[in-house]
């Protein structure tokens, strides 16, 4: 894809300029955005056909709205602006309005701020605190998530490689279920993806997406009557965009009062069993443990309700590893607030 | 990324098929370690449990019978089996010494709810030894495995009390 090479060429020459010795770990993140931007494009791809069917029913729709030649037009003065890589691809174009119909993103502060004007959180922080225009514009034209504003802000990263290989493991799932051939009629699993890749754009972007998570059921809102009630409550935005979670704990997943051992089995929990939260009572388990009692009482040893979350455990097995851990991070969200 | 995830134990799983015995009873083994490192730890009022000999799974305890109830003064000693698969099924609690109560058996088995079909796994030897502790304290006769004891409980309260402390000096001291 010519796209893709110009949008990851950038990368390990802006890196290069700051610091030589990161070169082979850019080009491998290069390598991971490579594939996060086929997934977004493929996924671009498949909305702009159910857009180009008309959903305009927003009023706010035409700003984002990547197939309007309106859009483009008011883009496009504003190339020259920007420097280097982005200038020379009309492609970026539309990777970058993809990017902000997209959930997880806080794309090119330069062109999301004078676009929109507005309330890109991640965009400005992006761009001030990055020392060269170039990098800022290809990290945030690559894939400018919460993960690449976190790598442009600190440039320590050692977990940066768990950042981007969780959020291509988002793009994928999401980039497969993109392949079911009507997304106009909503597949059941369909909030699965809206709860985690959708759901951090409602804080700071909430009032920019209303007419998308009616239209092609993007994402659920909080107030969707649609919104399917497992689904938890605006956690993750809470807690993911945050800049500090790592001082709150160890890890990535920073979490002080989370048990380090599974109180029935006795056995470490890892991250799997950690991001598991089977009950809504908060009583924790590894796996092994949960699958156990499933096969005998079904109860939760915390609140001995029977635990009610079994689909969850079952679609998930059915539908392989990476959405196992989407699920299970959707679980656990509940508690992390 | 389950299996990755679940590292070195899902080897451990995909062969408890055919090797159940052991792997439950390890699993159990740590368990019950670590609840015993709790008890000595954090013991529970008047009372006290560990190993009978160098069976893990074979315990006993004591509980010395609250004050005011007739049981008091008296020191009861109990057997505690853990089977194979706990915690997923419950320890069995048997009194040794005798006790007029009519919540335990002419056997000394213990007849509770958390003991049969409300155990959790959730729960500890610490607890189950404070729910034997409340259940001399407060006998539930509705749940009676000697209906004769809560009979005279619910009838005839006193004489209910006078034969529970006869037993508790004659056999508990």
């Amino acid at each position: 894809m010519v796209s893709d090479s110009i949008a990851a060429m950038p990368i390990p020459s802006a890196a290069n300029t700051k610091n030589p010795g990161k070169k082979k770990r850019t080009n491998r993140s290069a390598k991971l955005k490579q594939c996060k931007i086929d997934a977004r494009r493929e996924q671009w791809l498949s909305q702009s056909a159910v857009k180009n069917k008309g959903c305009k029913d927003g009023v706010d729709d035409d700003s984002h709205a990547p197939p309007s030649p309106a859009v483009k037009h008011t883009n496009r003065p504003l190339e020259p602006l920007n420097t280097g890589g982005r200038a020379e691809e009309d492609d970026g174009l539309i990777h970058h309005d993809s990017d902000s119909e997209s959930p997880t993103n806080c794309p090119a502060g330069v062109l999301c701020g004078t676009d929109s004007g507005t309330n890109f959180t991640g965009s400005s922080s992006s761009g001030g605190s990055s020392s060269s225009s170039t990098s800022s514009s290809s990290g945030g034209c690559c894939s400018g998530n919460i993960t690449e504003e976190e790598d442009e802000g600190d440039d320590d990263d050692d977990d940066g490689c768990l950042d981007d290989w969780e959020a291509m493991a988002d793009a994928l799932a999401a980039d497969d279920k993109r392949e079911n051939p009507c997304p106009d009629s909503p597949p059941v699993i369909l909030p699965c993806e809206g709860s985690n890749v959708g759901s951090p754009n409602s804080k700071s972007e909430g009032v920019r997406f209303v007419p998308w998570g009616s239209g092609n059921s993007r994402a659920w809102r909080a107030d969707d009557a649609f919104r399917p009630q497992s689904l938890p409550n605006l956690s993750k935005q809470l807690s993911m965009p945050n800049p500090d979670r790592r001082c709150v704990g160890g890890g990535p997943w920073g979490r002080a009062s989370m048990p380090s051992s599974c109180p029935i089995c006795c056995e470490d929990l890892d991250l799997t069993d950690t991001s598991f939260l089977p009950c809504l009572c908060g009583f924790r388990l590894c796996l092994f443990c949960h699958k156990r009692i499933l096969e005998e009482d079904g109860r939760c040893p915390g609140c001995r309700k029977p635990y009610e979350c079994e689909p969850v455990e079952t679609e998930a097995s059915v539908l392989g590893g990476s959405l196992t851990l989407r699920l299970a991070r959707s679980c656990s969200m509940i508690e992390r607030s | 990324m389950m299996i990755s995830g679940g590292g070195g134990r899902s080897s451990w799983s995909s062969s408890t098929s055919s090797w159940v015995p052991t792997t439950s009873v390890s699993a159990s083994g740590k368990r019950i370690q670590r609840e015993m490192v709790e008890l000595n730890n954090d013991p529970p009022p008047d009372s006290s449990a560990g190993p009978k000999g160098d069976n893990l799974y074979h315990w006993i305890a004591t509980i010395i019978g609250t004050p005011g109830t007739p049981y008091q003064g008296g020191i009861f000693f109990l057997d505690i089996k853990f089977p194979s698969d706990y915690p997923f099924k419950p320890p069995q609690v048997v009194f040794k010494t005798r006790i007029y109560h009519c919540n335990v058996d002419p056997d000394g088995l213990v007849s509770m709810g958390i003991l049969k079909d409300d155990w959790s796994p959730a729960l500890t030897i610490t607890k189950v030894l404070l729910a034997v502790r409340s259940i001399l304290t407060n006998p539930d006769p509705y749940n009676a495995v000697v209906p004769g004891i809560a009979h005279l409980y619910l009838g005839d309260r006193a004489k209910h009390d006078d034969i529970a402390a006869e037993w508790t000096v004659r056999f508990a001291k």
